[in-house]
């Protein structure tokens, strides 16, 4: 029989007799709002004393019908829904989308606008990792790292700022192309930025990798082996973790990353540290790259010659006919990409972010539908967890480095 | 090869490949695509719904999407199979490729596609007493009235063109 | 006896002194229950880091728990499945409290006019200060902070009528 003690403060116990001696399995309530910042997860927790029986997660507590939303909007109208599902990295959202729009109207953008989306996903990898480490080290009790971390993100979301406008949701990768080119204060603080990046890593690393505190609650910790990841469906850290050799930029390169010379980040152990490791090599790789690709800028346009997908300049609106036609065509009615569908996937901090787009023909798509990274990442959970302690758990969640908006979509 | 056989037609959209079996065969294609060809992960699993008029029974109106990968050859390859209004019930492939279970879900969910033989077949994104599957194109938006907006139905009534 | 009993039972030069004293302790030590939900949360984050920094508003605490707690920033949208538990942390909360609706979602539903978010969260908490923009910067948060701290001070004993 169970025994159920009534709701106090949002938590519900319940109580299972004991099968052994001084054992029962008390139920636990981790609802959607506590501490650990990682957004608006629910898990109900059976524990054994300490030890974690199981966990069972609840999503859907940021469902924002985007799947849906994208259904009634235009597909440049899409592009600003695009940034808000995995909102610690937005642009990479933006360029999954912009090259499934690409890939079914048969267009190539120019090399330089490749240059460019792979210069704002590598500061928006900088900026998510970024996130994870702060948050993580928040939770786990290293608080400076969170305000080293934050002082460093401030700089990459200053430089959005300086090149679309927005700090954080900066819908600059479309559908085409970018929406504008550099500016010269822009070149000015990324370069300031790739000289001094190193060194604040080496602050981080300074303070945690060889630290016996995090060694302690890190090593061990949640071991995932290959194959579960892959069985599971993880990408990202949580599969490179483990010793699988796959990172799409490198494995299956997109927007021109064959260009650059930088190092897949794998490790052996497959538990926390491990992955705490591989972000941190994954943010001094995209120092590099970022280094790379601003020295070896192309020249040329920053977006496909093509009236019927894009609008022309706003001057030659005042001479050309044809360009006011093309104009309103594209603002009230929006281009059409030929029936069909499609899936691109690129690399986010997290691992596989894709776009999947069905199109009947019209201005509108009939279903996007976004594979989230963080989805799949999260259903590891269990087979990680069962066996350790409940503090454990914290250092688990933040290992997977969900964002919930991108759980929910 | 086997799944040749087995297909009920193959062809490529915009550079992807895909092949179209019937879900009678889905479970049998899939293990062997898994077992025989390489292709160890899923890396999504979807609907897409065709109704093209709301009210008319469509026998092919849900399509399900399997979007598999192969990490040793570097591949993806997408498989399809149709579902009709009436008959929306497809074979639970969450034993072969276990991250399917919570894609799963989200298409019972979402689009009301019973899949038999899934452990636990409950909603995952929407209240648990929510009416209705919300991504059927016979579902409206939902939202705010936008007064006075030419598009102000927009909201209320399903996307174009059903 | 709390400080309403006592501003009851007091003579009207001393409860203007008492007013200004307790609205002036009230407003310069608001403490925000922490509830974020979306991208908002994370320029939460950035107003509680070091370059905009609202502990020297004296929000250093951000209390895990609402029992402790007297200010609730919404930030990020909020979804059905997610109303009631909105509701019931507001409630958990003791008076006097605030509500700051941070971002355009939390204000009006924001980008997402659909059946899955709320159309603002006015339609179940009542709220103090609204503040705009997708997600709005740090700063505009913090200025929010000060219009609702001027309102506490302004308040005094009884925060509602």
């Amino acid at each position: 029989m169970t025994e159920t003690i009534p709701n106090t403060a949002g938590v519900s116990i319940t109580r299972q007799p004991a099968d052994h001696l001084g054992g029962e399995i008390l139920t636990v309530n981790f609802g959607p709002q506590h501490p650990s910042t990682h957004g608006v997860l629910r898990l109900i927790v059976d524990l054994d004393g300490e030890v974690i029986v199981s966990v069972k997660p609840v999503i859907g507590y940021l469902h924002t019908g985007i799947e849906k939303q994208m259904e009634a909007l235009r597909y440049q109208q899409g592009v600003v829904v695009t940034d808000r599902h995995d909102y610690l990295s937005p642009p990479i959202n933006n360029l999954a989308y912009a090259l499934a729009i690409e890939k079914l109207m048969g267009v190539e953008v120019p090399e330089r606008a490749q240059a460019l989306r792979v210069i704002m996903s590598e500061l928006t990898r900088i900026s998510s990792h970024l996130v994870w480490l702060g948050t993580s080290a928040l939770e786990l009790g290293a608080m400076s790292v969170f305000m080293y971390c934050f002082r460093e993100r401030d700089r990459v979301l200053e430089m959005n700022e300086e090149i679309s406008g927005f700090r954080m949701h900066t819908s600059y990768i479309r559908p085409g192309g970018v929406m504008a080119d550099l500016t010269p204060r822009f070149v000015d603080m990324l370069d300031v930025f790739i000289r001094e990046m190193p060194s604040y890593i080496e602050e981080y690393e300074d303070l945690l990798t060889q630290n016996p505190i995090w060694k302690v609650r890190t090593q061990g910790i949640g071991k995932l082996s290959a194959e579960d990841a892959i069985r599971l469906g993880a990408t990202g850290p949580m599969l490179r973790g483990s010793g699988v050799e796959w990172d799409l930029r490198k494995t299956l390169p997109y927007t021109g990353y064959e260009k650059y010379d930088f190092e897949m980040a794998v490790e052996q152990a497959g538990d926390c540290y491990a992955r705490y490791l591989i972000r941190i090599r994954e943010l001094k790789e995209s120092v590099k790259i970022l280094r790379q690709a601003l020295d070896g800028l192309p020249g040329g346009p920053v977006n496909v010659d093509d009236r019927k997908f894009l609008p022309p300049p706003r001057e030659e609106l005042e001479t050309s006919m044809e360009a006011v036609i093309h104009h309103f065509k594209l603002f009230t009615e929006g281009y059409s990409p030929p029936a069909g569908d499609v899936y691109v996937a690129v690399e986010s901090g997290r691992g596989e972010n894709g776009c999947y787009v069905v199109s009947d023909g019209t201005h509108k798509p009939r279903r996007v539908k976004f594979r989230s990274a963080s989805f799949n990442n999260l259903q590891t959970l269990e087979t990680m967890a069962v066996g350790h302690m409940i503090a454990d758990l914290i250092a688990i969640i933040g290992t997977t480095d969900a964002v919930l908006g991108d759980v929910d979509r | 090869m086997k799944s040749r056989r087995k297909a009920v037609a193959r062809g490529e959209s915009a550079g992807d490949e895909w092949i179209a079996v019937s879900p009678a065969a889905l479970r049998e294609t899939l293990t062997e695509l898994r077992d025989q060809q390489g292709f160890e992960a899923l890396s999504f699993l979807s609907c897409v719904d065709h109704l093209a008029q709301p009210g008319s029974d469509d026998s092919n109106r849900f399509e399900l999407i399997y979007e598999l990968r192969s990490y040793q050859h570097r591949k993806v390859l997408r498989v399809r199979t149709f579902l009709a209004e009436s008959e929306a019930v497809a074979p639970s492939v969450a034993d072969i490729y276990p991250n399917a279970n919570w894609d799963e879900r989200e298409t019972w969910d979402l689009f009301g596609i019973r899949f038999e033989g899934h452990p636990d077949l409950t909603r995952i994104l929407m209240p648990d007493d929510w009416v209705g599957h919300p991504l059927r194109r016979d579902y409206p938006v939902g939202g705010e009235v936008v007064d006075f907006s030419e598009e102000h139905e927009m909201w209320e009534t399903t996307p174009p063109q059903a | 006896m709390g400080v309403e009993e006592l501003a009851d039972s007091m003579p009207g030069v001393l409860l203007t002194t008492l007013n200004k004293l307790v609205g002036w302790g009230r407003g310069n030590s608001v403490w925000p229950a922490q509830f974020g939900l979306a991208c908002c949360a994370i320029e939460m984050m950035h107003t509680a880091s070091s370059s905009v920094d609202i502990a020297r508003f004296g929000s250093e605490a951000m209390r895990a728990s609402p029992r402790q707690a007297d200010l609730m920033i919404v930030a990020g949208r909020v979804a059905h499945k997610m109303a009631p538990v909105l509701r019931q942390i507001y409630d958990q909360m003791p008076e006097p409290k605030w509500v700051i609706s941070m971002g355009a979602c939390a204000s009006t539903g924001g980008v997402f006019n659909n059946y899955a978010i709320l159309q603002g969260v006015d339609k179940i908490v009542p709220v103090d200060v609204y503040v705009p923009g997708c997600p709005p910067r740090p700063e505009d948060l913090l200025n929010a902070l000060m219009i609702l701290q001027e309102r506490i001070k302004a308040q005094g004993i009884k925060p509602r009528v």
